[in-house]
C-alpha cells in the first residue's frame, strides 16, 4: 500500500439488506483505499457475499449509499458495475469449457475487424499482452476444458482486466488451489496492485489474510466487527472477532489409540463417470480409534474412492472389507446398516434434498425404524422430537424443523448432514470435504465431533483438499495423486512445503 | 416450487382483478354489458343448488388428474400421459360395466373402478420402465402414448366393444355399475366423494408414511433431473419409487376416466373427448403440487368453467372468452418471479411471516 495515497476506491455507507427472516447486511460501512489489498473475512453467513454482490450489482441494498472513487453511484445491474471498473472473480468459475482462454475472455466484447467479423488475432494478442503485463501465465489458445483450476482462475482474472477493471473482487480464490498455486496467485495479486489496481480479497483462511493483505475488515452476523491494518493484528484476534469468542486454531486431541481393523481396502480399481481410471490399485486400512486422512488436490480420485466405499459407484477390481465382511457389491443402505456412515462432498445434491424440509433430511437414514415410524406410518411427534434433539445437539441454526433445507446457510446445511450421519452411531464415518464452505466456528465444531467419534472407539476416514484440516485432525495421512497413494505421512513429522510436493505427485 | 405463502394469495387476488379488467374490455368492445355478464357468471359458478352441483361434478375429474400430476411430479417424473390413462380407464370401466351381468351394485361398481385404475395404471408401465431402464424421456413417451390411447379406444369402440350398429359405441353399462346420481337436476354423482377421499388419502400417504417419504425423497423438486443422487446415497430405491409413482399417477388418470363413464356418460363412444388430463397439469401447478392444493384449485377452476358455460348458455357471449380469461389467470398464478418480486415490499414480508407462523 502506498501510505501517502489516501484516496478511496470503494466506500459504502450504512448499507442494509434483508432477506425474509435474516438481515444479511446491517448498517455496514466498508471502505477500501486505492491501491491496497483489502481482505474481507467472516464466517459463512456473515454477510461478505451479500456485500460484494451489492457492489457488483447482483443484489440491491434496502438502504445505504455506495461511492466509487469518491463519487456517489447506484449500481443496479452488473453492467453498471463493470462500467465503473469493478471486476469480480466468483468462487465458481463462469467459463465456457469448450472455449479457449481468449474466447472466454473476449466473450461479449470481441474486437471486430473492418468487415464486422471477430478479429481473433487481435483478441489473442490483446489477451497475451494483458497477461504478460500482470504476470498471468495463460496461453490464449488453451481450451478451458484442458486447463488446470489455477489457469481457469487466471483466465477469470484476465476477463475482468480485459474489461478494464480497476477494482477486483476475488471471492475465496484460494479454496481450490494447491499451496504452490496459491503462492503464484499471491504474486499475481501483488503485481496487480503494483500496476495501480485495488483488490478486495474474500477469504476465511487467516494465514492468507496475514500474508497478503494490507488492511482487513471482519464481518459477523451482517455487521462489521472491526477494521485494522494487517500488521497491527494477529490471526487469534481476527478469529475472535469473526466468531465472537476465542477459538483454538489447533485441534486439541490426545494421541490416537487404534485398536482392531475396521476397514481394509485391497488393490482397489475404480473408473470415473467418463470411463477413465480414477483409482488405481489403491490399498489402505482404517482402525477403530483413529482418524485416517486423505490429502490431495481435488480431482485426484478422492471422489471416486469415497463413492466406491460408500456404494454409490461400482468398483472395477479389488476388495473392500468392512468389519470383517466383503462389502464391495452390497447396496448403500446395507452398508449403512452395517455401520458405515458417509458425509458426502456434494451436500446440495447428494447429501441433502434441498427441496425437502429439515426434518425430512434429518430422518433420511432412520425414518423406517421405530419409534420414528410404525407400520409404515410416520409418527410426526417422534420425528419432530428426534429432529429437535439433533438440532440442539448439533447446533443447527434454524427457526424450526419445518423449514425448507435449501434456505439454510451452507454451514447449517452441512450440520444437517453430519447430524443425520452421526445420529446412527456408526462404526466408521467417511467424511468427504466435511468443512467445505463452512465457517470457522462450525469448522471447529465439526473437527471436535470427528475427534469425539475417534475417542469413543470408532473410526473416521477424512478426505479433504484442505491441507490444514487433514494435517490437524488426522492421525495418519495418505497423500493421493492421480488415483494412487504417493506417501503415507505422520502429520507431525512433515511440513506444508513437503506436503505440497507430495500433492503434486513429486516424491523426493 | 416454493411453499404456499401469503404472496401467492396476493398474486391470485391481483391476477383476478386484472383478469376482470381485461374481461371488462373484451366484453365492452364486443357489445355486451360487463356487469350483467359478470352477474350471470357468478350465478353459474356458485349460486343455487343446481349450479353448485354441476360445478362439483365438473371438478371430479380435475381433482383426480391434478393429483395424478402431483404424484408424478413428486417422484421426479413429468407425466403428460394422464389423458391417455383416462381414455383407457374409461373404456375398460365401460366394458366391465356391461360385461359382468350377475353382480350386486357395490361389487359391480367396485370391480369397474378397480379395472379402470388397473388399466390406467398399466398404461403408464411402459414409459416408466423405458425411463428407468433405458433413459427414454417420459415426456416424449407419454405424449406419444396419448395419441396411441386415442386411436386404441377409438378402434375398440368401433370394433370389439361395439354394440350399436349405427354409432361406434359400447353398450350402455348396467344399472348395477352406475355411480349414483342423487339429484334429478344434475349429473352430480358419488364419484365426487371418491375424488375428495383420494385427495386426502394422497396427502396422508405422501406426507405421513414411509412409503410416501421414499416416493418424494427421490424426486421432489427435481422434475427433469431424476434420478436424484440423494435417494441413491441414502439407499432409497429411487427406481422403484419412480415406477411406483408413475403407476399411481396412471391409476388416478384411469380412475378419472372410469368415474366419467360410470357417473356421467354411462357408455363409451368413439367421439368421447377427454382433456382433463392436460388441464390437470395446470391445476396441479396452481395448487403448488400439493394434493389438497390440487383439490382446492380444481374446485376454483371448475367454478370458473361452469360460470362460463352458464354465460354461454344464457347469452351470446362465446365460451372461448372464458378460456382466454382462464389462461390469463393461470399466467399470473404461475408467475413465480412476480411472486418473489413481491418480497421487496415490507408489508408483504411481514404478512408472510405472520401467516407462516399461523400455519405451524
Amino acid at each position: 500500500m502506498t501510505q501517502n495515497n489516501i484516496e478511496t476506491a470503494v466506500e459504502v455507507k450504512n448499507i442494509t439488506k434483508s432477506y425474509p427472516g435474516v438481515t444479511a447486511n446491517d448498517s455496514v460501512d466498508f471502505k477500501v483505499l486505492k491501491g491496497e489489498i483489502h481482505a474481507l473475512v467472516g464466517e459463512n453467513g456473515a454477510g461478505k457475499s451479500t456485500l460484494v454482490k451489492i457492489l457488483y450489482g447482483i443484489e440491491q441494498p434496502d438502504s445505504g449509499e455506495i461511492f466509487i472513487n469518491d463519487k456517489p453511484v447506484e449500481i443496479n445491474k452488473v453492467d453498471k458495475a463493470i462500467e465503473l471498473g469493478i471486476g469480480m472473480v466468483h468462487q465458481e468459475f463462469h467459463l465456457v469449457p469448450s472455449f479457449t482462454a481468449a474466447e472466454n475472455i473476449g466473450l461479449g466484447q470481441e474486437p471486430r475487424n473492418s468487415r464486422g467479423f471477430i478479429d481473433w488475432d487481435e483478441l489473442n494478442s490483446e489477451v497475451s499482452n494483458i497477461a504478460k503485463k500482470y504476470g498471468l501465465d495463460v496461453d490464449p489458445k488453451l481450451r478451458m476444458i484442458d486447463a488446470s483450476v489455477g489457469i481457469q482462475q487466471r483466465t477469470e482474472i484476465l476477463k475482468t482486466l480485459y474489461r478494464n477493471a480497476n477494482i477486483l473482487i476475488l471471492d475465496e480464490p484460494t479454496a481450490v488451489l494447491t499451496p504452490q498455486e496459491t503462492d503464484e496467485l499471491f504474486e499475481v495479486i501483488r503485481s496487480l496492485v503494483d500496476e495501480g489496481k485495488t483488490v478486495i480479497f474474500i477469504t476465511h483462511k487467516l494465514r492468507e489474510v496475514m500474508e497478503i493483505s494490507d488492511r482487513v475488515t471482519v464481518m459477523r452476523d451482517g455487521k462489521v466487527q472491526g477494521v485494522s491494518n494487517t500488521k497491527d493484528t494477529s490471526p487469534e484476534e481476527l478469529a475472535k472477532l469473526m466468531v465472537g469468542r476465542e477459538v483454538f486454531m489447533q485441534v486439541e486431541k490426545e494421541e490416537a489409540k487404534p485398536t482392531e481393523k475396521v476397514l481394509e481396502v485391497k488393490n482397489l480399481w475404480v473408473h470415473d463417470s467418463r470411463g477413465l481410471l480414477a483409482v488405481k490399485n489403491l490399498s489402505l486400512d482404517v482402525h477403530k480409534g483413529e482418524i485416517v486422512g486423505i490429502a490431495g488436490v481435488d480431482g485426484n480420485g478422492q471422489t471416486e474412492l469415497v463413492e466406491a466405499l460408500s456404494g454409490l459407484r461400482p468398483t472395477s477390481k479389488g476388495e473392500v472389507i468392512f468389519d470383517g465382511k466383503n462389502i464391495e457389491s452390497i447396496s448403500p443402505r446395507k452398508r449403512r446398516r452395517a455401520g458405515l456412515a458417509h458425509v458426502p462432498e456434494d451436500r446440495a445434491n447428494t447429501g441433502l434434498n434441498l427441496k425437502l424440509d429439515i426434518w425430512e433430511n434429518l430422518v433420511g437414514t432412520s425414518y423406517f425404524r421405530s419409534p420414528l415410524s410404525k407400520g409404515g406410518i410416520i409418527s410426526m411427534k417422534n420425528v419432530v422430537d428426534h429432529s429437535n434433539n439433533l438440532r440442539e445437539k448439533f447446533d443447527i441454526r434454524t427457526p424450526g424443523v419445518f423449514v425448507r433445507t435449501g434456505s439454510l446457510s451452507g454451514g447449517n446445511q452441512q450440520k444437517v448432514v453430519i447430524a443425520r450421519e452421526l445420529s446412527e452411531d456408526p462404526l466408521l464415518t467417511i467424511a468427504s470435504q466435511p468443512t467445505r464452505g463452512v465457517d470457522i466456528g462450525n469448522i471447529e465444531a465439526i473437527h471436535k465431533q470427528l475427534v469425539e467419534i475417534r475417542d469413543s472407539g470408532k473410526a473416521v476416514l477424512l478426505v479433504s483438499a484442505e491441507l490444514d484440516e487433514v494435517m490437524s485432525v488426522a492421525d495418519r495421512v495418505a497423500v493421493i495423486y492421480e488415483g494412487e497413494i504417493v506417501e503415507w505421512v505422520n502429520p507431525k513429522d512433515v511440513d506444508q512445503q513437503q506436503m505440497g510436493l507430495y500433492m503434486a505427485g513429486i516424491k523426493d | 416450487m416454493e411453499k404456499f405463502s401469503f404472496k401467492d394469495v396476493l398474486i391470485l387476488f391481483a391476477g383476478t382483478i386484472i383478469t376482470i379488467g381485461i374481461a371488462w374490455v373484451l366484453l365492452t368492445v364486443t357489445g355486451f354489458v360487463p356487469r350483467e355478464i359478470g352477474k350471470l357468471f357468478f350465478e353459474g359458478a356458485v349460486v343455487g343448488q343446481r349450479n353448485i352441483l354441476n360445478t362439483l361434478n365438473i371438478a371430479t375429474p380435475y381433482i383426480l388428474t391434478s393429483i395424478a400430476t402431483v404424484v408424478s411430479f413428486r417422484v421426479g417424473m413429468f407425466n403428460i400421459g394422464i389423458n391417455g390413462s383416462m381414455y383407457i380407464g374409461g373404456l375398460y370401466a365401460a366394458w366391465a360395466g356391461y360385461k359382468f351381468t350377475s353382480l350386486g351394485h357395490i361389487p359391480h361398481v367396485s370391480l369397474c373402478i378397480a379395472i379402470a385404475v388397473i388399466t390406467g395404471s398399466l398404461w403408464m408401465l411402459l414409459p416408466a420402465l423405458l425411463k428407468v431402464y433405458a433413459g427414454v424421456s417420459e415426456i416424449i413417451s407419454t405424449i406419444i402414448l396419448n395419441f396411441v390411447a386415442v386411436l386404441f379406444v377409438s378402434y375398440m369402440a368401433n370394433g370389439p366393444f361395439r354394440a350399436d350398429p349405427i354409432a361406434p359405441a359400447t353398450p350402455r353399462i348396467l344399472e348395477t355399475a352406475e355411480l349414483k346420481q342423487y339429484f334429478p337436476n344434475s349429473q352430480f354423482n358419488s364419484g365426487f366423494f371418491i375424488a375428495v377421499i383420494i385427495a386426502f388419502l394422497t396427502y396422508f400417504i405422501l406426507k405421513k408414511t414411509t412409503f410416501g417419504y421414499e416416493l418424494r425423497s427421490g424426486g421432489d423438486g427435481l422434475v427433469g433431473f431424476y434420478p436424484s443422487r440423494y435417494s441413491s446415497y441414502l439407499g432409497i430405491p429411487s427406481d422403484r419409487s419412480a415406477i411406483t409413482g408413475m403407476l399411481i399417477s396412471g391409476g388416478l388418470g384411469g380412475l378419472a376416466g372410469g368415474i366419467e363413464i360410470l357417473g356421467n356418460a354411462r357408455y363409451f363412444y368413439q367421439e368421447l373427448l377427454f382433456n382433463q388430463g392436460f388441464d390437470g397439469i395446470l391445476i396441479a401447478i396452481v395448487g403448488k403440487l400439493e394434493p389438497i392444493g390440487g383439490l382446492i384449485a380444481s374446485l376454483f377452476w371448475s367454478a370458473l368453467r361452469n360460470g362460463g358455460l352458464f354465460v354461454d348458455y344464457k347469452t351470446e357471449v362465446s365460451r372461448e372468452i372464458v378460456v382466454i380469461l382462464l389462461s390469463i389467470l393461470i399466467f399470473f398464478v404461475s408467475a413465480q418471479k412476480l411472486v418473489s418480486s413481491l418480497e421487496r415490499f415490507k408489508f408483504v414480508r411481514k404478512l408472510d411471516a405472520f401467516f407462516t407462523r399461523k400455519i405451524k
